[in-house]
Order: C-alpha cells, then structure tokens, then sequence
C-alpha cells in the first residue's frame, strides 16, 4: 500500500483485517479483508448502510467482541500488534468508545458522574474530590448545564443529548490517543445531531487526538473528516479525502449513498436503505463484487471477479466500471439499453415512473 | 384508588377470609369445648360436670352462634387480644407465646437469609463470568441439585458430617432456653448449621435467577463501556454488572422471607428450635385453637405483606422505574408449601 | 438518478437456492454446530431422569412380585461364637444394623429389615402421594382455570378469587391442621396437598387458555359455531396440556417433598413406610452414627425422584419455550 507519511505517524494501522463469527451456519465474515492507516491527529469516517461491519470492525480494533470470534490479518495501534497484546492495557488509557446509543451505554443504575470519574479515579490517580471538579469542569466543557446537579443524576433523568454528552465526556476524561465515535447521533434529534458532532469535532481538533467517526450517513462525514472510507459487506468500496469523495466519487455505492443523504423531514432514527435490495450474505456471500446484485453498472465479470484496488493518489476504490469513466459510462448506458444489468437488476427508464 | 392501596386493601379482605375459613374448619373438625375442659366436656349425665360445661360455654361464648363467636374472635384480635392458650395450665394469653416463639423464627430466618445472600451473589457471579464454559456448567448443575434437596434432607445432610462425622458443632440441640440458661453464644452456634440448612437452599435458588439475570446485564453496552474505560473485569461485575441484576433475587427474597416465617417448621422441629413453627405445631397436635388461630393469622400476614413488599420492592430500589422501564424483574411465581 | 429499481425476481430465486446449499454444507462442517443444537434437543440429562422415574415406578408397581426382600421382615444374621461364660461354640445373632454386603445390597436398618426392600416400598406411597396430589391438582386447577380462561366475565372473577384465597394459606399450616385434625390416610393426604396445587396450576390454565382463546383456530371453530365444551376439550385443552403438566411435575416433586416434610412432624400415612418415615427413622443421633445408609439410602432415592421430575419439567418449559419461572420450596 502507499502511504504519503511513514508508518510512525500512524496511530493505528490496518492491513487485511479480518473479523468472523461463528455461528449456526458457519463463518460469519463480518469484516472481511480492511486495510487503513490513521495518523496521529486526524479523523477518518467510516460510512456504509446497516450491517456493512463498521461496528464490528471498530470493536475488533476496540477488542470487545467477546470470545465467539476469530481475528485475521494485522491490526497494529501505535506500533504494538493489537493480536499479540491485552487490550486491557489501551483501556481508559489510550482508547476510548462512544456507543451508538447513549440509553443503553450508561449504566442505568449509576449516576453519571461517577461514571465519569471512574476512569480518573482508577487511571489518573485523582482523588474522589479531584475526580469530581474534573467531572464537572468536562460536563461545563460538553455543555451539560446545571453540572453540578447532574453529577448526581442517574442517566433515565437526562435528555438523549444531554446522555450522549455525558458519553462525550468520559471519553475525554480519558484523554485518549484514539477515539472511535460509533454512530454518535444516530439516536438523537436532528438539531441536537449537529450540536453534538460539532462538539466532538471542536474537541478532537483541541487535543492531538485521532478520531473515528462511523455513520451511515454521508452528510454527517462531510466536513468533519479529514477522510472517508466506504465499507460494504465488510469490505472497502471507496477510501478517499473527504472532499474528493463528494466531487469524483468513484463507486457505484457511494454514488448510490450520497443520492440519499437524508432530509430533515425524515423523522428522527431514519434508518436510509439508500439502494433497494439487501445486504449480502456474510457467512457465504456471492462471488465477485459484493455490491454487484444491486449495482447499476454490474456487468458479467463483476459476478465473478472480485475488483483489484485501484489507487489513484489518494485515493483508493475497488470497482471493475467506476463511475465517471469511460467504462463506467459505458457499462451503465448497456445496463440502461437492456433494462436490466448482468445481476438481473432490472433498471426502469424515466418515462414508467409516473 | 391508587392501585397500591387497594391491593392493600384487598390483603385484609384476605386476611379476613382465611380467618373465617380456619375458625370454622377448626370448630367443624375438632371440639373446643373438650380442648377446654378434657374429658369432662363429654359427661354431660353428671350435672356437676354439666355445670361446668355451662360455664365454660357461657365464658368462651361456645353458646353462641359460630358468626357470632368469630366476630367476637375478630374484635378481640385487632385489638391485639388472642385469647388464651387452651393447653396450657392456667390458659395464658396467646400473646405471650407469640412474643416468645416469634423472635426465634425472626432470628433463624435472618440468618437463613444472610448466609443465603451471601453464597449466592458471589456464585453468581462467578458462574456468570464464565457462563456455559465448564465452572458455570459445574454450578448450573450443583445449584439445581440444591434445589432439589428438602430442607429436611439438608438438615440430616449437614448434621451428619458437620456434627456427628467431623465433631465440628454440637450434635445435641436445646436451643430452648430460657427455660434451659444456655448462653447466647451457645445460641448463635446452635444456629449455624439450621442457618445453613435453609440458606442453602434459598442460595441455590437465588444463584438461579442472578445468574441470568447478571448474563443478561453482561450483554449490554453498558458493561462494554465500563471495560473500555479501563475498569477491572472484577470492578466490571461487582459495581456495574451486579446492581442492575439485583431486582428478580430482591424479589424472590422478599417473597421468601414472608414464606419462611412459616416454612422453617421442620428445621424448628429437628434442630428443636422454640420458633413459631413448632409451636404451631404442638399446637394443632394438641388442637390448642387459638393459638393456632393466631399464628395461621401472622404467618399469612407475613406472607402476604412480603409479597406485596415484593411487588413494590423493586419501584424502590430501582431508579429507572419513575422513567420508562425496560428491565422489569420477571414474573416469579412461587409455589410450595 | 430517478430509474426505479427493482430486484428481479428470478435474482432472489436464485439467492434462496444458494443459501440453501450454504447451510446443508456448514452443517456438515461446523464444529460450533453441536453447541447450538444443544439447545434444540432435551438432552442427555433429559433421558436420564426419564430413564430414573420409569425405572422407580417400575420397581413400586411391580414390587409384590418382583423378588425383593420382605420389607417387614426381620433377617437376623447368626454367627458362630464362643460363649464367654460357658467356653463353649455356639450360634449368636449378631446385633443389627447391618452394613450393605452382598445380602442386604444397601443394608438393613436396627430391626435387621432390608432397607432396598423398605425404600422400594416407600417409593410406593410416596409416588402415590405425588401423583395423586399432581391428578387433583389437574383435574380441579385445570377446570377451573380454563372455565376462568375461556368464558371470562364474573366466573373468571370468582374462580381468581378463589385461587387467592387459597394462595393465600400458609400451605404447610393448612396440611398440618387438615391432616391432625381428620386423618391420616394416602387420601386425604394427597387431597390436602393436591388442593395446594389448585391455584398454581389454576392459574397457569386460566391464563394459557386466555391467550389461547383468541388465537385464529379458536375463533375459527368459534364462527362454524362449534359448541364451547368441544372447543374447550378439542381446541384449548392440547394446548394448555403441556405448559400445565411441566408445572405438575413440579407439584409432584414438592408433594413428594411435603409428604417428607409431615412425617418429620409425625404427620405422614399411617401404618405404611413412606420416604419421609424412612429417613426420619434412619435420623437419629445413635443411628446415623451407627448405619447412616438407614437414612441415607432413602435420601438418595427421594432426592433422585424429585430432581429428575424438577429437571424434566425444567427442560420441557425450555424446550416448549414457556417463559414463567415456578419457584418451588418445602
Ligand atoms: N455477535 C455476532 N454474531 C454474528 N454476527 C454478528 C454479530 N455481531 C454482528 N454480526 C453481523 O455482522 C454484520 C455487521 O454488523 P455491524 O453491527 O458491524 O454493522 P453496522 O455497519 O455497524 O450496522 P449498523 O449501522 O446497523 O450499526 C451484520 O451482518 C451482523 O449481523
Ligand atoms: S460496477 Fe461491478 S465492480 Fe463496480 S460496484 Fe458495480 S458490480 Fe461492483
Ligand atoms: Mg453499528
């Protein structure tokens, strides 16, 4: 792989990553072949639909998946082979989480302050009063008003946002070198949505931590990292910088991604199926592409070979017909002609939409 | 009416029905008279045996229609009169029976239930920290073979080893003073091995429910969390897993604990513990009526009241409840005797 | 892009064909499979408690001509030994109990009676307590549950009413006192106990039928104007029958526990050896410092009894996916 900055500046380092569950019916490749380097002090945001394996990929690197798995390829975090060491020691040290909902990540019969001071209390040394002033001063710093009140709160008596916040502020009571950020808003109010992202945006660019963002919406990446990776069926699809991805996107699916951003009409926890269709079967999925079943560009070879990755500077995609070039073009306008692509999908001209 | 409070008052309409169901079982299936007066109550040809039996009717209302007597039964009783013990010479009041024997079954069952919590939550834990690998299968299956043992095969069980092959407690029983003077201290060692006889087995139960329970807290996000702020596993169960999983065992303990005012009565029997349950006992042997009366009265209060203690424990105890709730204890329904 | 899309049908066709070759090849070749099958089948544990109860009931209905030792019988061993007043060899009993040998398998108790023999003999009543109890409690919970269940209203009210009340006795009192005060013969044993198990299994009836009765084939055979007797016994009763019978195993194994629990107050069946008379027999001090199998060998036995009915009834609510938990206790 090419990497514009050497292997010491990046904090973590991904390279053929794997992650299967076994279950009933076999191996379930819920990761499946990541590659990716993060450096130090930069944000990158994971994007894909339902089920692509952004949460499994961001707990494999985490370590909370539990026993029931098995790991491939290499996954360093600052150097160290994440396989060959305990997790427990980047724990509330080095690492930090924040869950896709706020609800059910707190513990319901704790209060949020003591939540929040717990990892000053065990990691940092502070005594109990320290580790209070400091649980305040960071939910000042998240704005959580009324701090002082709610140190001794319990999370029912938070609003979504507020918990989220004090989700937030925990992970920077940590001060970690990396913060995974799975789905931070997915729960919340529109408006608070933005807030909140922002607030993590305004924090990370304050201290020299690296973050990641995953989300299942492209909006939400947009401006807010410094690159994107698009994951489907547990692979790669498109990895570039931010920007580049919104003007010369290269795959089908971010292509079909961005068409959907969500609108604020949509009520609250949309969940965007962007593409019709389905995801792919992880445990036996099809040969080739795995986005071929519902690509409009699909043709023949896609269901049997497996894109090579294509790196263009930056910018890297895995696609047979990439969308603004020649073969592209081509390969749609053929799919468009016969009204259906090598996969069977069927593609209706403008004029039956009535 | 607040539903609380009309359970509450549905409990005394209970109460009021057992009351009645008991005092006319008892009049239909034995005699008080002949309870009262021994033999002499069937020599009715001697009239100065029939002049005693008048009086004797005449004192304790026998003469009166069966409703009647029990409401006067009643009226004496929610004012704290129980009447008098048929049995014993000089007919004592029942109340002083009660105060003698209850303390020992309160006793007896506090130390059931500290032993029993405090096997259980540790088990527990540690069964749930490994769930389905090889320790937790070992103490799934010894805890249902706990289950399965009666109280009064446990109390054999432990007696034999403890006390008659290993020698390490007492193998005679006369927890009985203060008629026999022994001291406290002797009191609290005769209590061990019937503290265990019962808290075993309510710990096996308890490690039954904690366990799933503790299983399905140690699923949540929130334990991930506790981990990826760096706390121990041991810190991880002990104050982020346990306390959430608390509220089914909580439930069951109340349940158990209004159960066991009167379900200790074999251990009282064998380890000749003065409770309330062997006076019942004697009592119904003796057909001593009032005395029975008055204990079926406690113990169903107590059990009902620990029941409905238990319904409401956990609105107490939790505080998500005021907000939506989503992890309400399960539906627990006991049955035994 | 405004093309609708569409997935072509012969697409997910050929998706499901695919998958359905996907799983007949992991089966084979999963190791994980067995721990996931665990959970479908009832399980080794299932057919052995199984195998027990048939084997015990086995032995208590056919013991009479099966050829065991007379439970009642005294076998006095004899030995050869000096008398020391007069020298002279002579032919002694020796002092019972004795220990399991290859006569007495499991040993004899004081009264050199064979305890397999009287064990076998107790599991004759005490089986007997357990289903009988079990049967009354069926018979009457079940009826009044699903007459509660399936015609609702002011029936269904009094029948709860009544499940609560009796709910509301302290059970063991309430035996103790029917027992001491009529008698103490199998019947009314099993009766008094039986009618504890009214309102549990009562209530469970009440409120299986319930959920039962609006289900789709219940209200079919409702609209063809089926009567309700034949709905109750042909449509509601197959269905209430087996989530009821998991908590009748559990009545028997409390019956057969309670039955210990009145002998150990000297309340147990008159006149016949029961489990619990066994092991309170075999309790004392002197005897089990002597012969702890007197007490033990019948232990073992109600013990096996009443865990493998507490298990069956375990793995059958499991199995059946009835979700209530039944606390037992004595
Ligand atoms: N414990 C598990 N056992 C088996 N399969 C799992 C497990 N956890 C996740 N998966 C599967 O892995 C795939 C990826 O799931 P993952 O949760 O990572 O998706 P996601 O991209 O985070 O989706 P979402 O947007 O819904 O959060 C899914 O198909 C899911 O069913
Ligand atoms: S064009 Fe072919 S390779 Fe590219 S996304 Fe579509 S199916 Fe996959
Ligand atoms: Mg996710």
């Amino acid at each position: 792989m090419l990497h514009e900055t050497s292997e010491a500046d990046n904090i973590l380092e991904l390279s053929d990553y794997r992650v299967g569950f076994r279950t009933e019916r076999g191996l379930a490749k819920a990761v499946d072949g990541v590659s990716l380097s993060l450096q130090r002090g930069s944000t990158l945001a994971i994007v894909g639909e339902s089920g692509s394996g952004k949460t499994v990929l961001n707990r494999g690197i985490m370590g909370l998946l539990g026993a029931n798995i098995i790991e491939g390829g290499s996954a360093k975090f600052q150097g160290e082979e994440l396989a060959n060491t305990s997790r427990q020691k980047f724990w509330g040290t080095k690492m930090a989480m924040i869950f896709q909902d706020p609800m059910t990540s707190l513990n319901p019969v704790m209060k949020v302050g003591k939540q929040v001071s717990e990892p000053l209390r065990l990691h940092q040394g502070m005594s109990k009063k320290e580790a209070r002033d400091r649980t305040v001063e960071l939910f000042t710093l998240v704005g959580i008003p009324e701090p002082m009140k709610r140190f001794s709160e319990y999370p029912h008596q938070l609003s979504g946002g507020m918990r989220q916040r004090v989700m937030i502020s925990i992970a920077l009571a940590i001060e970690p070198d990396i913060l995974i950020a799975d789905e931070p808003t997915t729960s919340l109010d529109v408006t608070v949505q933005k807030y909140i992202l922002d607030l993590l945006v305004d924090v990370q660019s304050k201290s020299n931590m690296s973050m990641i963002i995953i989300t299942h919406d492209l909006g939400v990446a947009r401006g807010r990292s410094d690159e994107i990776m698009v994951m489907y069926g547990g692979r790669i699809m498109e990895k570039a910088p931010s920007e580049s991805v919104f003007v010369e996107m290269k795959h089908p699916y971010t292509e079909a991604l961005l068409s959907s951003i969500p609108r604020l009409s949509d009520p609250k926890h949309t969940r965007l199926t962007p593409i019709e269709g389905f995801p792919p079967d992880i445990v036996d999925g099809p040969q080739g592409c795995k986005f071929a079943a519902r690509c409009k560009y699909a043709q023949d070879i896609c269901l049997t070979s497996t894109p090579e990755e294509t790196i263009i500077d930056t910018h890297t995609y895995f696609c047979h017909f990439p969308v603004g070039t020649d073969a592209g073009a081509e390969a749609f306008k053929s799919n468009k002609d016969r009204g259906f692509t090598a996969a069977g999908l069927r593609i209706k001209s403008k004029r039956e939409v009535v | 009416m607040p539903k609380p409070i009309r359970r509450l008052i549905g409990l005394l309409g209970l109460l009021t029905i057992v009351s009645m169901v008991t005092f006319g079982a008892m009049n239909f299936l034995g005699d008080p008279l002949f309870n009262i007066l021994g033999p002499v109550a069937a020599d009715v040809d001697n009239p100065e045996s029939l002049k005693v039996i008048e009086e004797a009717k005449a004192q304790y209302h026998l003469d009166k229609s069966l409703p009647e007597r029990w409401a006067r039964w009643a009226w004496d009783f929610v004012r704290g009169d129980f009447g008098v013990q048929f049995s014993s010479s000089g007919q004592p009041p029942v109340s002083d029976l009660i105060k003698e024997r209850l303390p020992r079954t309160l006793e007896l069952m506090a130390v059931a239930q500290i032993i029993a919590v405090s096997i259980a939550i540790p088990w527990s834990v540690l069964a749930a920290s490994r769930a389905n690998r090889r320790t937790d299968k070992i103490s799934t299956i010894t805890a249902f073979a706990f289950v399965s043992i009666p109280s009064f095969a446990m109390a054999v069980i432990l007696f034999y080893f403890f006390s008659v092959q290993w020698d390490l407690l007492p193998d005679t029983y006369t927890a009985t003073d203060p008629f026999w003077g022994i001291s406290h201290d002797h009191r609290l060692i005769q209590l061990i091995l019937p503290g265990f006889t019962l808290g075993l087995g309510s710990a096996a139960a308890y490690q039954r429910l904690l366990r799933t329970d503790l299983i399905t807290t140690l699923q949540q996000d929130f334990i991930l969390m506790a981990k990826s702020k760096g706390v121990s596993k041991r810190r991880v169960l002990y104050s982020h897993a346990l306390r959430p999983s608390l509220f089914s065992m909580i439930t069951l303990l109340a349940i158990n604990i209004g159960f066991m005012i009167g379900g200790s009565l074999v251990v009282e029997q064998f380890f000749r513990i003065p409770g309330i349950g062997s006076a019942v006992v004697e009592a119904t042997l003796r057909e001593d009526f009032p005395v029975v009366l008055a204990i079926v009265m406690i113990v169903s209060a107590g059990f009902m009241v620990f029941n409905y203690i238990a319904d409401y424990l956990y609105t107490l105890i939790d505080p998500r409840v005021r907000h939506e709730d989503t992890s309400k204890p399960r539906k627990i329904t006991s049955m035994g005797m | 892009m405004n093309e609708e899309q569409e997935i072509n049908a012969d697409e997910v066709k050929n998706d499901s064909q695919a998958s359905e070759e996907e799983t007949s090849i992991s089966d084979s070749t999963q190791l994980e499979v067995s721990e996931f099958a665990d959970k479908k089948t009832l399980g080794f544990g299932f057919w052995l408690a199984t195998f027990w109860l048939v084997l015990i009931s086995f032995l208590a209905v056919f013991s009479p001509i099966l050829p065991f030792k007379d439970a009642d019988k005294n076998y006095i061993a004899y030995e050869q030994k000096e008398n020391p007043l007069t020298g002279k060899v002579q032919e002694r009993p020796v002092q019972p109990p004795y220990a399991p040998s290859g006569e007495h398998w499991l040993g004899t108790d004081q009264d050199a009676r064979d305890i397999l023999s009287r064990t076998i003999e107790g599991a004759r009543i005490s089986l007997a307590v357990g289903a009988l109890t079990a049967l009354f409690g069926m018979v009457v919970g079940g009826t009044l549950g699903m007459i509660a269940g399936y015609f609702k209203g002011t029936l269904d009210k009094i029948i709860g009413a009544i499940f609560l009340v009796v709910l509301s006795f302290p059970g063991l009192i309430l035996a103790i006192l029917i027992v001491a005060l009529l008698d103490r013969s199998l019947l009314t044993i099993s009766v008094t106990l039986g009618i504890l198990g009214v309102s549990p299994i009562g209530r469970l009836a009440r409120a299986q039928t319930l959920s039962f009765s609006e289900r789709e084939f219940v209200m079919a055979a409702e609209t063809l104007g089926a009567k309700k007797s034949r709905i109750l016994i042909k449509e509601l009763l197959p269905n209430v029958l087996i989530p009821m019978s998991t908590l009748a195993m559990l009545v028997i194994a409390v019956a057969i526990v309670s039955e210990g629990t009145l002998a150990f107050l000297g309340l147990s069946v008159q006149n016949s050896a029961t489990w619990g008379k066994l092991i309170l027999t075999g309790s004392g001090l002197s005897t089990l410092e002597s012969s702890p199998w007197v007490a033990f060998v019948p232990m073992g036995f109600l013990f096996l009894t009443v865990a493998s009915f507490n298990y069956l009834s375990d793995r059958i609510r499991d199995y059946f996916d009835v979700r209530d938990i039944f606390v037992t206790r004595d």
